[in-house]
């Protein structure tokens, strides 16, 4: 008949693709694959997964089989007899209750092992991180190390790290795919979840996700993570615990000041001209705006990446700028609505004067300036360390950065950070802003500020 | 059922009862589930109140000084409970009345005792005497410094209370209603089956608050 | 072979008598049959919105880094496309065939409260509009079909949109609970003589089931939205983190109806595909009376294993444990169903209408879900894949690949008694393959989207995840479900007037319904049958048959055949009036909300002492 031979047809194509769609999977190409865990949590699940996909596929193979075979072999001819006409059998319908519920022992019995063995106690000794979720951004704490940073984490390969969850508005989710499954971060409650980075990896970085709907900017709710090796770690967290270095070095003059690139004119829509349109620092934190038609300094990340001894009032390991994959990069482009001057140079120390006297204080915390205490948005102490702005919504350049001081909030919709440009058209508020507004060369001095915060 | 030519009649029911009779049971199967829901927010809640005023417990305010007194009144409540459920005995007696309102009075044995009427009447205004209890109780606990608004207690308290005063208040409503029919034009027994509806609901109301004076009240 | 007693006559005559036709009569009607098919035109119409919505979603995700739509309205699209899919399409396309089919096939002349039923259909249709209209102002709910607290309380949520969402789902259930009560009683009570429990269509069966998860489902949510009504206009501090409420509240109550919630979904599916699938493999169900259990035990089971969809947030390990086993099981009598269901085939003889494409694509696709499902009852392994676009391909293949399948089985199957008039078999070719492979294209996919790391309910994604081929897909696969949609509503239509005539039961069903003429005449049956048989038009006794040909007499009148009819009335419509003007008040002003329940106690009144009948002699 027609239609059951164009559905095997139909069945083995599908099959067929189903099946290179699956070992394509398996390839790097696929940054957040849950396919190759690189944890012992993350292969914990990744056996009982295999067990799943195993049975289910059989189970699925047998069933669509039988059926296309029922299908076929008994089909409505040309003699057009009355079949059989058959209500039942106790002995068939009670060997195939059995059998569903023999398949389900192979699934049940690993998965109540699993689940003990991975909602134990944490081993004594591990690395403890607090999580905090916020709208739309996360805080991570290392209150061993007395260490504040947001959306990125570094962990040491081979330690066991605990992350204790806690929300300060709605419910979240902690999802580093490839490091293991996700835990919800919910509001007057506490979660844990603990694994061990490969010990075997080298330095590598993870995206990590918000995976529990939170609002307007939930798909902007993403973080890093850097598994790095333990002495590249100790050194990263020795540099993080103090002050930012931005003393130290704004003092040699270097860090300071903000050369402009040539042209004027105002920026248009798009990445391509970002970089133009934007004040760059002599020393940008490592990476350039894709089409950046200007040339970066040379990255002190690249040296720091071989730093194997921080010294004292220097910035410790990073993970290095440049060797960041095009996954861990992000690739949003900026609103056409939000532009920059072109040809501003920005001053760090009078970056830090304004910024000190601007709103920004009332919500930032800068481990070294006295006047920023705020505790409302991220800390900012090693803000020029991290590789994104926006909890993974655009690259930490002086472009973005920039615009995001201008007008964060048409960048990422709904948002706490207010539209701070001089008259600036703030999409929460729907007006715009007129008094106290910061014009674009008061913007440009604060990145240089905060970009210099290594 | 009407006598009928036809060999199925018009009002032929598999199960012999009234369909409004399984309806109710359905329905109360479903309040069942809503009291339930209520009743188990207010256990998970209890104890997590972040101030007081408390169920069962004082409490003082670390700001003001002001001791709040365990705020339950359960003789208070004793009594309304008392009340609501003599209210059901007098339900069952009117549906008695309404059931066997063609018996002649008098007759030896099945005496009835009072008429429909009265113990409507009756069943009436204990449930209303409950109601005043409850408006009693709400306006003292917000003199205290209850309110729905107050902490978790406040808002499961007053919403659990709340849903069964406002069952009541339904009941109180359509017992009227059976009055002034009765009035209109008497309940017999043709409405037996309108004023045994009433009583299930009615009862089914008295047996919850059973359970919440239980688990609310007297459970510490 | 014993079918019909009547064979099929090339006329059509007309269902109800002149003068009863008109926009009046239908808004006045309590017949089942009528109020069967405004369910279904409304709910097809509300397909189109949802279906709308959808492709929206899959137009802005069809790339990476797209702002077809603002983040603020992808977040109401999401939300409404659930709602709207579940609670305004799939659940009334059930009920307009529980309305249908229920009389039809237990014998009875109407429900138990014709009047009750168009008041459940009124409500139905105003609380549709009050919770869709938003969307056109782009002020539609946006907390997620699962609404979760605190992010919809007033604190995260200040705008109107929840409100929208909170009281459209309250008067939504008004409507399931109204009608979850008529259909208890019209089963229990109802049943023509001889048509034992045991005897009862599958799809009636499976109706059963449902109206009790209905009943005992929906008061959960009703009052978890209570609780969330309150917090949000009176103040009260159930889901106000800053007063120490806990967030699992909200996800409890509503789980315990959410998962219940699914059969009510897929289980009316489950029904029609087990009418469809012996009608045309010309043999009876295979194991009727393990059908019925399974059925029974899914939707038992199903009150015990909410929490599988909280298996993130910490609950311990022993309450995993409990619910990933619970849930496990529930596979057991599912899976029985799929095996009773291709034995119904084997040993059969075939035939291929769209009808029973649909209802094998049903076997099909929903043991895809099935097996999925079983894949995340495994807490570990489902750690991975909640929240991710797993989960999506995963219910999109129990919801459509079960429930939409089944109900166009249903359509195509029951389209011919309702109008009369058979569909095109050629049009619904077409449809079926179009939706079979847009589905799969669609959903398929976004296993992968899942398990390689995409969250799920985001507006735009970055490049370079490895997403963007499997959502492209999607998109695509979307797209192609756009046509065959197209291609149904047209076949739909056009066999209103163009139609080949059907008679009484063009499929050879073995089912009362199929006694009865095309379209069914108001008064359902001529004489109430005496049923001895499971399938009295296949198997049945002298008695069956002699019903059946009484009642497949056409053009006869009620008042030919001195049957009593229900009074037309529009009080239940004024009372479903009075619940939208109430509701509105709370948003609007207090005025409306006094208005709204004197409209609903003046007409209730009027309603209740009004009789439903002309005085039976």
């Amino acid at each position: 008949m027609r239609e059951t031979s164009r559905l095997r047809v139909l069945g083995t194509t599908g099959i067929a693709l189903a099946l290179a769609l699956f070992l394509g999977a398996c390839k790097q190409d696929y940054p957040n694959t849950t396919f190759v865990p690189h944890s012992e949590y993350g292969r914990e699940i990744d056996f009982l997964w295999d067990r799943l996909l195993l049975l289910g596929t059989i189970v699925f193979v047998l069933i669509e089989g039988a059926l296309i075979y029922v299908m076929i072999r008994y089909r409505r001819r040309e003699t057009d007899e009355r079949p059989p006409q058959t209500h039942g059998n106790v002995i068939i319908e009670v060997i195939w209750t059995l059998i569903p519920a023999f398949i389900l022992l192979f699934i049940a019995i690993p998965t109540v092992r699993t689940i003990f063995t991975t909602q134990a106690k944490v081993a004594a000794g591990a690395l403890q991180i607090e999580v905090i979720g916020h709208q739309w951004w996360w805080e991570f704490r290392y209150p061993e190390y007395g260490v504040t940073t947001a959306n990125e984490i570094y962990l040491p390969v081979g330690r066991t790290v605990n992350f204790k969850l806690n929300s300060n508005d709605v419910i979240h989710s902690f999802w580093i795919p490839q490091l293991g499954g996700k835990r919800d971060v919910v509001t007057n409650r506490t979660n844990y979840i603990w694994l061990t980075p490969d010990s075997t990896m080298q330095p590598s970085v993870w995206n990590g996700f918000c995976a529990e709907y939170c609002g307007a900017s939930h798909a902007k709710m993403k973080f890093r993570v850097f598994t790095v090796k333990p002495d590249q770690f100790a050194s990263w967290v020795e540099h993080q615990r103090g002050p930012a270095v931005f003393g130290a070095t704004a003092s040699t003059g270097a860090a300071g000041t903000a050369t402009t690139p040539a042209g004027g004119q105002p920026r248009e829509s798009g990445v391509t001209s970002a970089g133009g349109a934007a004040p760059a620092v002599p020393r940008p934190p490592g990476s350039t705006i894709p089409g950046a038609d200007t040339v970066a300094a040379p990255a002190p990340n690249a040296v720091l990446a071989g730093n194997r001894q921080p010294a004292a009032g220097s910035p410790g390991y990073i993970y290095p700028r440049e060797q960041l994959p095009e996954y861990a990069k992000p690739h949003t482009p900026i609103p056409g609505n939000v532009t920059f001057t072109k040809g501003l140079t920005g001053n760090a120390a009078r970056g830090q004067q304004v910024y000190s006297s601007a709103a920004c204080i009332g919500c930032h915390t800068i481990a070294g300036n006295p006047m920023s205490v705020g505790n409302v948005g991220p800390n900012l102490t090693h803000f020029g360390s991290r590789s994104t702005i926006g909890a993974g919504s655009f690259p930490n350049s002086p472009a973005y950065l920039a615009l995001w001081i201008k007008n964060a909030r048409a960048m990422k919709p709904d948002i706490l950070m207010p539209t701070l440009g001089k008259n600036e058209y703030d999409p929460v508020l729907k007006t715009r802003v007129t008094t106290g507004g910061l014009d674009d060369q008061q913007i440009a001095d604060i990145v240089a500020y905060l970009s210099s915060l290594k | 059922m009407s006598a009928s030519a036809q060999p199925v009649p018009h009002h032929y029911t598999s199960t012999g009862l009234d369909s409004r009779k399984i309806a109710i049971w359905a329905f109360i199967g479903s309040e069942c589930m809503l009291f339930i829901s209520l009743i188990s927010t207010y256990l998970i809640y209890k104890g997590r109140s972040l101030v007081g005023p408390f169920p069962h417990e004082v409490w003082t305010d670390p700001s003001t000084g002001h001791v709040f007194r365990p705020i339950l009144n359960i003789p208070v409540t004793s009594a309304s409970t008392f009340t609501l459920l003599m209210s059901s005995l007098f339900m069952v007696l009117a549906l008695a009345a309404v059931q066997n309102k063609e018996i002649p009075k008098h007759t030896r044995g099945d005496r009835i005792l009072g008429s429909s009427k009265l113990w409507l009447w009756a069943t009436a205004i204990a449930g209303a005497t409950f109601l005043g209890f409850q408006a009693f109780e709400f306006t003292s606990f917000v003199h205290e410094g209850l309110t729905i608004r107050r902490n978790l207690f406040g808002s499961s308290f007053f919403t659990l209370t709340g849903f069964h005063g406002a069952h009541v208040t339904a009941g109180v409503i359509w017992l009227l209603t059976l009055l002034s029919i009765d009035y209109r034009r008497g309940l017999g027994p043709k409405d037996a089956l309108n004023v045994d509806i009433a009583a299930l609901y009615w009862h089914f109301v008295d047996v919850v608050w059973i359970a919440i004076f239980t688990l609310v009240y007297l459970l510490r | 072979m014993a079918t019909t007693a009547a064979p099929a006559r090339p006329t059509i005559h007309p269902t109800y008598e002149p003068g009863k036709s008109g926009v009046w009569a239908w808004l006045t009607t309590v017949d089942h049959k009528r109020i069967g098919m405004l369910y279904l035109m409304t709910a097809l119409s509300f397909f189109v919105v949802g279906g709308i919505e959808a492709v929206i979603i899959r137009i802005q995700l069809q790339a990476p880094n797209q702002h077809v739509v603002s983040a603020e309205f992808y977040n109401q699209l999401f939300t409404m496309h659930g709602t709207t899919m579940i609670f305004l399409v799939i659940m009334p396309l059930s009920a307009a065939f529980f309305n249908f089919l229920i009389p039809l096939q237990i014998g009875a002349r109407d429900v138990a409260f014709p009047r009750l039923n168009a008041f459940s259909y009124w409500v139905y249709l105003f609380g549709g509009l009050f919770i869709t209209l938003p969307i056109f102002f782009q002020v539609a709910p946006n907390g997620g079909w699962f609404g979760y607290a605190p992010l919809t309380t007033r604190p995260y949520s200040p705008g109107i949109n929840i409100d929208f969402w909170v009281m459209g789902l309250q008067i939504l259930g008004i409507s399931s609970l109204a009608a979850a009560f008529n259909f208890i009683t019209t089963i229990i009570n109802l049943r023509a003589p001889g048509m034992t429990l045991m005897r009862m269509p599958m799809f009636t069966w499976m109706s059963f089931v449902v109206q009790f998860l209905l009943i005992l489902a929906f008061p959960v949510i009703t009052i978890a939205l209570v609780f969330l009504l309150f917090d949000r206009f009176f103040g009260t501090q159930f889901y106000e983190v800053a007063a120490g409420a806990d967030p699992l509240l909200w996800q409890h109550l509503f789980w315990i109806f959410g998962h219940p919630e699914v059969y009510i979904l897929v289980l009316p599916a489950f029904g029609l595909v087990s009418e469809v699938l012996p009608t045309y493999s010309r043999k009876p169900l295979f194991g009727y009376p393990v059908m019925v259990y399974s059925g029974i035990l899914i939707g038992v089971l199903g009150f015990g294993v909410w929490a599988h969809h909280m298996f993130a947030v910490g609950m311990g390990a022993i309450a995993d444990s409990f619910f990933a086993l619970a849930t496990m099981l529930i596979g057991i009598p599912t899976g029985v169903k799929i095996f009773n269901w291709m034995a119904t085939m084997a040993q059969g003889s075939i035939r291929f209408t769209t009808s029973m494409k649909f209802a094998i694509g049903l076997v099909a696709l929903f043991t895809i879900g099935g097996i999925s499902g079983v894949m995340h009852s495994s807490p570990p392994a489902d750690l991975q894949q909640t929240d991710s676009y797993f989960i999506v391909a995963h219910f999109h293949y129990v919801l459509f690949g079960g429930s939409i399948m089944g109900i166009f089985a249903g359509i195509y199957h029951y389209v011919p008694k309702m109008t009369g008039r058979l569909m095109d078999e050629k049009l619904g070719n077409w449809h079926f393959w179009l939706t079979f492979i847009g589905m799969n294209l669609t959903f398929f996919p976004m296993h992968f989207a899942g398990m390689l790391g995409m969250p799920r309910r985001i507006y735009t994604y970055d490049s370079g995840q490895g997403w963007d081929t499997f959502n492209l897909m999607s998109s695509i696969g979307s797209y192609i479900l756009v046509v065959a949609s197209v291609i149904f509503f047209h076949n739909f239509f056009r066999s209103r007037k163009r139609g080949e005539i059907a008679g009484p039961n063009p499929w050879h069903a073995g089912t009362l319904e199929w006694s009865l003429p095309s379209p069914v005449p108001e008064y359902n049956f001529a004489t109430v049958p005496t049923v001895t048989s499971r399938y009295p038009l296949w198997e049945g006794s002298e008695v069956d048959l002699e019903s059946a040909r009484i009642n497949s007499q056409e053009g006869k009148t009620a008042a030919d055949l001195g049957i009593i009819l229900p009074y037309p009335t529009i009080k239940p419509l004024i009372v479903a009036a009075g619940i939208i003007v109430m509701f509105t008040g709370l948003i609007t002003t207090k005025v409306l909300v006094f208005l709204g329940a004197a409209i609903i106690v003046g007409s209730l009144y009027s309603w209740l002492l009004s009789p439903l009948e002309p005085e039976h002699h």
